[in-house]
Formats: structure tokens, sequence, C-alpha cells
């Protein structure tokens, strides 16, 4: 039973050279997945080291095992030197790790004070103290830089994103561990936020606080982190000071495996008659006076701020939500929609933001998910024959090259996987109208690539696709034309020609009163 | 590049009517509803409206009251206790037997002891063999019923001491002891729920169990603990009532599993978890109990009333769905 705390212990071991927290040889699988094989990676007092790799690659999981949630089937976790077994999620923070998850781990109903302090609670003996926990959250609100946004009283279910994301940080911050692990915190964060907290972990750093960071954003990677360790297929490829580093692309390229080709394939140039045009559309509090069009074989962009109605459009064209007013017209003729029945019985799909919520059952297989809204096609006799499901689930799956396993429930498949069964399930419906929201959030590189690809492919045999991304170099990458959206209304639209990061931004930011924009580059090409 | 979102949060825009009843529907709804019923009683019956009543009401409310208490929260950590009505007939056996032998001080300690030692085998099969709350406690249910009928012989246990028995109908400053009793396991709750940590654990668990158990909070002690308050609140409840009949009874509250997961539910406890106060739980308990006054008062049968009841759980909980629930669950 050995601790990181108190601090000194931690101290000493770096006069020693023992890292403070060395992982050996972790193995994990599950079934029909070998997610970890024999992977090594050291913690060092005082250091921010940053994991990457694709989705797939293991990250996710031995972060579960650092936070003690999942047992190794092979391998050791030493602490200070000393083998270490953790039984739950409540050893690993006992022992001093606190683990920051992706998924956001809020209790809605409990106010914010009360999520930082979740099962951390001040107060005397068996009692809860809301004043002290109240006044010590706004503290570490503060240290954050947002202490004047949130207030610690707020029902945390009333938060945006950010928001609940930057709680979630909070709360590691209280516990004062030595090591802080982080699932993509910035994931969700503005650049004000993301900078604020990049400069609490440089400041916490040197103080002697280790992280363990793992980020998508290579550009912060390189930014923060003293060392990199690349995963790939669950195994270790290379751990290295991250001023060794050239550029993002050589990380890139380690994830990969492969150097990166070309992360946009050419747009398709078939372009043919006008498949759905919107006018007047209006929905009361969420946007007004949309109208827009897209042809077959064209790749429609909708830029904007989180909150800019684009989603919202498109929920109402899909039927998701009422329309007060407007039109909606596919090949010409002005059609209702009422429902996401309606909308599917006239080859318009709408693949959401949030797979796991709204698009896949993730306890059913892979099959199940591709065949579900076209069982029809599978039908012997009017019973559902489950070898047509698996033949025509297979077909449509190869032609995605969607590489899991079909037989499997969809929640093992990986990010990338999943958004290819969902874009399967709309395929088979005869869809030609596909609406992608943000369809490479939480996706890799190697697998954004794919997914452009396949964007192009269906555009090339005829379908009209819209694609709603808040990746501006995704939409200017793979786009034909752009069209910009702030405050529920369309403030601009851009021709491939007239491409250009400046305009598209003055279009997203026009409802607001001072624009603030925030460039990032994600990292890719 | 990643747009940000910007500026302070932007629902204070629109405070319209619906949004209103949006945020602050279940909190003020039933209490709306509970106050109009008792206007169209008092219109149409000349009993209603009188001391005697009142009191006549809070006393066939009282063990409900605490029975729901206790319902609050296995239902808060997002499961159930259908086992309650067999806690109180398992209870006022027990408490009967030992008041009957040892003295009232006894029995209603071994009362107590055994509605908790109830809840405690109800959490540890929930939590350790991972039986869903509904199969778990229904089972609990039949096994409990069984063990009252078993010690009673399916009879009466009677002997209570008069001592015991004539509070039931006992008044402190003109106030029915068994509505004194409730109104202290109100507090004790509202003070466990908002003032504790394993109330605010009890929250946390049944509105993301995943963020409590990664935040380190062993779920399984919360819930544990949320099954034993539940069958501690029935024994009290029990006492109550085998105070009014003056006797231990086997058959003591089989309907207190639908009444108080209705009383609960009317009260705006989410099914789901981790949402809703146990005043709002004390306003359901006062829908049922005067609804049930009221129709006795205009003469509906009993059998019509329990179609009554039924209704009236059907018909808020759709309501909320429809104005509420349906709304606030999306963004």
């Amino acid at each position: 039973m050995t601790s990181i705390r108190p601090a000194p212990e931690a101290t000493a071991s770096a006069q020693d050279g023992i890292p403070l927290v060395a992982l050996r040889d972790l193995a994990k699988g599950y079934p029909g997945v070998r997610a970890l094989r024999g992977v090594s990676l050291d913690l060092r007092p005082g250091e921010v080291h940053a994991l990457v790799g694709e989705n797939g690659a293991g990250k996710s999981t031995l972060i579960r095992i650092l936070s003690g949630d999942v047992k190794p089937d092979g391998g050791s976790i030493e602490i200070t030197g000393t083998t270490t077994v953790f039984d739950s999620p409540r050893d690993a923070r006992a022992r001093g790790i606190v683990t920051i998850f992706q998924e956001l781990m809020i209790a809605p109903d409990l106010s914010v004070a009360e999520n930082i302090f979740l099962g951390n609670e001040p107060g005397p003996g068996l009692l809860y103290s809301r004043g002290k926990a109240e006044r010590m959250a706004a503290e570490v609100l503060a240290e954050l830089g947002v202490g004047s946004r949130i207030d610690p009283s707020e029902r945390a279910g009333n938060l945006s994103t950010a928001r609940r994301q930057l709680i979630e940080i909070a709360r590691a911050l209280v516990l004062r561990a030595p090591v802080i692990v982080m699932d993509e915190p910035t994931a969700a964060l503005s650049e004000h936020e993301a900078s604020a907290l990049r400069g609490l972990i440089m400041r916490m750093r040197a103080e002697g606080t280790s992280f363990l960071y793992v980020s998508h954003r290579l550009d912060e990677v390189m930014e923060i982190a003293d060392r990199v360790t690349v995963l790939r297929g669950g195994e270790h490829v290379a751990t290295m000071n991250a001023s060794a580093i050239k550029d993002t692309a050589e990380l890139i390229g380690l994830m990969v495996g492969r150097p990166m080709a070309e992360l946009f394939p050419p747009r398709n140039e078939t372009i043919g008659d006008v498949v759905l045009s919107v006018s007047g559309l209006t929905r009361h509090g969420a946007f007004h006076d949309v109208g827009f069009q897209v042809r077959a074989g064209e790749v429609v962009g909708f830029a904007g701020l989180v909150g800019a109605g684009r989603t919202e459009v498109m929920r109402a064209i899909f039927g998701a939500d009422a329309l007060d007013a407007g039109e909606i017209r596919k090949d010409g003729a002005p059609i209702v929609i009422r429902s996401p029945r309606d909308a599917i019985a006239r080859g318009i799909a709408y693949l959401p933001e949030d797979r796991k919520d709204q698009g896949l059952v993730l306890t059913m297989s892979g099959t199940e998910n591709v065949m579900m809204a076209s069982l029809d096609q599978a039908c012997v006799a009017g019973f559902v024959s489950g070898p047509a499901m698996r033949k025509a689930a297979r077909r449509t799956a190869d032609s995605l090259q969607f590489k899991g396993q079909l037989d499997a429930p969809a929640g093992t498949a990986s990010g990338g996987n999943q958004q290819k069964l969902v874009i399967g399930k709309s395929i088979l419906t005869g869809a030609k109208v596909l609406i992608f929201d943000e369809p490479t959030r939480g996706i890799d590189v190697g697998a954004k690539a794919e997914i452009y690809r396949l964007i192009h492919e269906l555009a090339a045999n005829g379908a009209a696709v819209i694609m709603v991304s808040s990746e501006l170099p995704e939409l200017m990458g793979t786009c034909h034309r752009i069209y910009a959206m702030s405050g529920g209304r369309i403030r601009d639209e851009l021709s491939l020609a007239e491409f250009d990061e400046k305009r598209i931004l003055a279009g997203a930011f026009a409802a607001h009163m001072a624009p603030q924009a925030s460039l990032r580059g994600v990292g890719a090409s | 590049m990643i747009v940000s979102e910007r500026g302070p949060a932007r629902n204070d825009s629109r405070i319209k009517p619906l949004a209103f009843l949006q945020r602050y529907g279940r909190e003020i709804g039933l209490p709306i509803i509970v106050a109009l019923m008792v206007l169209v009683f008092s219109l149409n019956s000349a009993v209603f409206m009188s001391l005697p009543n009142f009191r006549n009401i809070g006393v066939s409310a009282a063990a409900l009251a605490a029975v729901s208490f206790g319902q609050t929260f296995a239902i808060l950590t997002a499961g159930l206790d259908l086992s309650v009505g067999a806690i109180v007939a398992l209870v006022s056996i027990v408490g009967a037997l030992v008041m009957r032998d040892h003295g009232v001080a006894a029995g209603v300690a071994a009362a107590l002891a055994t509605g908790a030692a109830v809840g405690l085998v109800n959490g540890l099969v929930i939590t350790r063999f991972k039986v869903f709350p509904f199969i778990a406690t229904l089972a609990m249910m039949s096994i409990v019923s069984g063990l009252a009928l078993g010690l009673s012989g399916g009879v009466a246990v009677t002997g209570v001491p008069g001592a015991f028995s004539n509070l039931a109908y006992a008044r402190t400053f003109g106030v029915p002891v068994p509505v004194v009793i409730s109104v202290g396991v109100l507090a004790a709750c509202i003070v466990i729920l908002r003032f504790t940590k394993l109330g605010r654990r009890i929250y946390a668990a049944g509105g993301n169990e995943e963020a409590a158990r990664l935040s380190g909070i062993s779920v399984g002690s919360v819930k544990i603990a949320a099954y034993v308050l539940s069958g501690l609140c029935a024994s009290v409840g029990s006492l109550i009532l085998t105070a009014r009949v003056a006797s231990g009874q086997p058959s003591l509250g089989a309907t207190l599993p639908l009444e108080s997961v209705a009383a609960v539910v009317l009260g705006g406890v989410s099914l789901f978890g981790g949402r809703g106060s146990v005043v709002g739980v004390a306003f359901g308990v006062l829908f049922i109990s005067i609804l049930s006054n009221g129709l006795n008062l205009l003469n509906v049968p009993s059998y019509t009333q329990m179609m009554v009841i039924g209704g009236a759980l059907i018909l808020a909980v759709s309501l909320d769905q429809i104005f509420i629930g349906a709304k606030a669950g999306r963004k």
C-alpha cells in the first residue's frame, strides 16, 4: 500500500530518478479487441506527459486503468517504485491519481459547487456545508479564470458543455493531487478558457504536479508537453522529448503509421440539379428566415459558433423539431415534413452530432444498427431474416470500409467506425439528402480523412450533402459552398473561389457585439 | 478551428409563461392543484372545511407520509422500494409482539430495527447481487409478507399496551400526534437530503451514477443507506398504523407500495433518479389524502376512489411530460 501523498516522497523519488508513476507492459483485451498490448509509460514528478494516438490506439483504456476503473489483464502499475493494484476509482484517488474524463461526469441536479466537491464534500463530520463548498468552489473557479462567469450555486445541468468541462477540471484541482490525468480537457473549451487552463497546468507543474495529458489538438500538445508518448493500435510507438519533435506532421506520421498523404480528398466535380431548397424557415427563438439550396453532388457547409442555430435548422428540416414558418422543396416540389419518418420517406437523412445518444443503439450489434431503418430489405416472406440482414449489412459496411466487427455491440466500435455505421444506416434508406452534423467530432486524424473521402464518394453518387461543422479548415477543405450562420440567421454565402477564413468568421460572429475569433489549427494538414 | 461559445447564459432573455412553467411548474403546480381541490370540496361539502375533518385528514395521511418520505430516498437513487407495504405488516407484527411482552420502548426499538434490517437486505441484494430494484423489492415484498403471516399465524396480534395505542388519538397543542410524528420525519428527511454528505451523494448517485462512482463515491453504500432509510421510514408509518388499529396486523399496508410511489411521483420526483424534493412529496401525500377524504364526504364509493387515484397519477405524469419534461429535457 503505497501512496504518492505526501509530496515530500515525490521530491525524494525525483532525486533517486525513480518515476512517480510507472506503467509496465500493460495489456488489456476486450471481446474481439486487444486494446493494449504491452504498453509501458512513466511519469516523472513535475512533468506534462502527453499521450497521443488515433481513436482506438488504446489511450482511453490506458487512462481507465490508471484511474482504477478497469483492471489490466497483464502488466503492473508502480507508484514511486512499488508495485500497486487499484481496486476502484476511489482507490486510485486515494493514492493521489485523479482522472478527468472526457465524458462529462456531472450530476445535473446538484449545484456547481456540489459537483466540484462530489465525494469530497466539505463540512464537519457527516454534515455538508453549503456555504463553505460554494466559497471554496468560487476560489477554484477564479483560478481557472472563470470566477465571474460561473456561479457556484447554479444547477450544474443548466451549464453549457464547455462550462461542465470546467467543473470537471475544477474537481481535480481541489483535490490537489500529485498526478492529474486529463482526457481531452480542452475539446469543448473556448480559446480563452483553454489558454487559462494551459496557464494553470504550467503553474501547477512548476509546483511539482505531474500531468498525463491526452489531446487531439497536437499544437496544444507541442505547446505544453515536456514529453510525448505515441500509441498506435494498442502498442507503444515512441516516447520522446517534445523539444525533439519537428512539427505536428511528424506526430501525425507516427500516429497514423504512414506519412500523412492528403487529408482532404479532391472534390466531386459533377454537380447536378437542385435537390433540396428551403426558404423562409423560421422557428421562434431558434432561427429566422433561413433559405438555402443544395444540388446533387454538392457538399455545402454551415459554419458558425455553437448556438448559431445550425443544428436547430437541420433538425427542423429533418422533422425532429416543428417549424413555425417556411417552405421546403425537394426536387422542385414543395413537401411537408412533420416527423423524421416523413423526412426519411422523402430521402432526407440526418446524422446527428451526438452519435452515441442519437445515432446508434449502442447495445445492439453493428448489423442491427445498420439495418434498423431498412428492415424491409432483409425480409423473407414478411419475417426478418438474420442471414439476409447480415448480408446486406456486410455489403454496406464493406462499401464504407468499416473495419470493426459487425456482430459486436456498436458501443465497442471506435468513433470512426461508429460514424460509418450511422452513415451506412442512412445510405440503406436510400437517402438523397445527407445532413452531417459535426461528422468528425471526437474522431482521429486518420479516420477523419476517410470520412471526408466517403462524403465525396456519396456526393459523386448524386447525393446532396450538408455538413455542419465547427472546424473551419474541415469546411474549407471539403465543401463546394459555405453558409455562415450567426444568431439564427444566415449571414453570408461563399462559393469555392471566395473561401476566406476572415470572411467566414465575420459571418459567424455577425450577431455578436465584439468579434473575438479564436483561431486554432486542428493540428492536421 | 474551434469556434468558441461566447457571452453569459443566454436563456435569461426568454422568460415567457411556458418557460416559467417549465422552470417552476414542478414546484408550484401541485400546491396549486391541492389548493383548488380544497376549494372545490369545501364548496360541495359542509363538513369538509372543519377542524375535526382536517384532523381526520392529518391522521389518515400521517402513515402514508412517513412511508412516502422513505420511498423518496429509494426513488432518488433511480431505484424503487415495492417492499414498503410488507415492511409495514412485518413491523406491525414484530412491534406488537415485543410491546406486549417487553413494553412500549422495546417495541418501538424492535420495530425500527426490523424496518432498517429489511431495508439493509434490500440494499445488499440490489448492490451486491446486482438485482434490479424493481425485482429485488418485489421479491422481498413476498418474502417479508410471508414472514409477517408466519410470525402472526395469519391473525392479528392483540394486547398492544393502551399507552401506545392511545397515542394515535392524542394531541399536542391540538395537533394529532401521528401528524406531529410525520412532520418530524419530514424534517429529518429534509435535513438528511439537503444538509448531509449522504443526501448530496444520493442525488449524485441517482443523477449520474457513473460520475459519482468515478468521483470516488461508494455508490453501493449510498444506495444501501437509501433503502435502510426507506425501511426505517416505513416502520415509523407502521407504528402509526399499528397504534390506530391497536393491534399487530399481518395484512396492514397492502396499498402502500402503489400509494407511496404515486405520492412521490406526483410530488415531482423523477423516476430516473436524482431530481425532486421531499417537500414536493409531502404535497403528493396531501393530494392523495385530501382527494380520498373529499370523495368520502361526497359519498363516492371506495372502489371508485381507487380508480380516481390511479387516473390522477396518469394525468399528473402525462401533464408533466407534455408541459415540462419533454421541453426541459431537450436543449
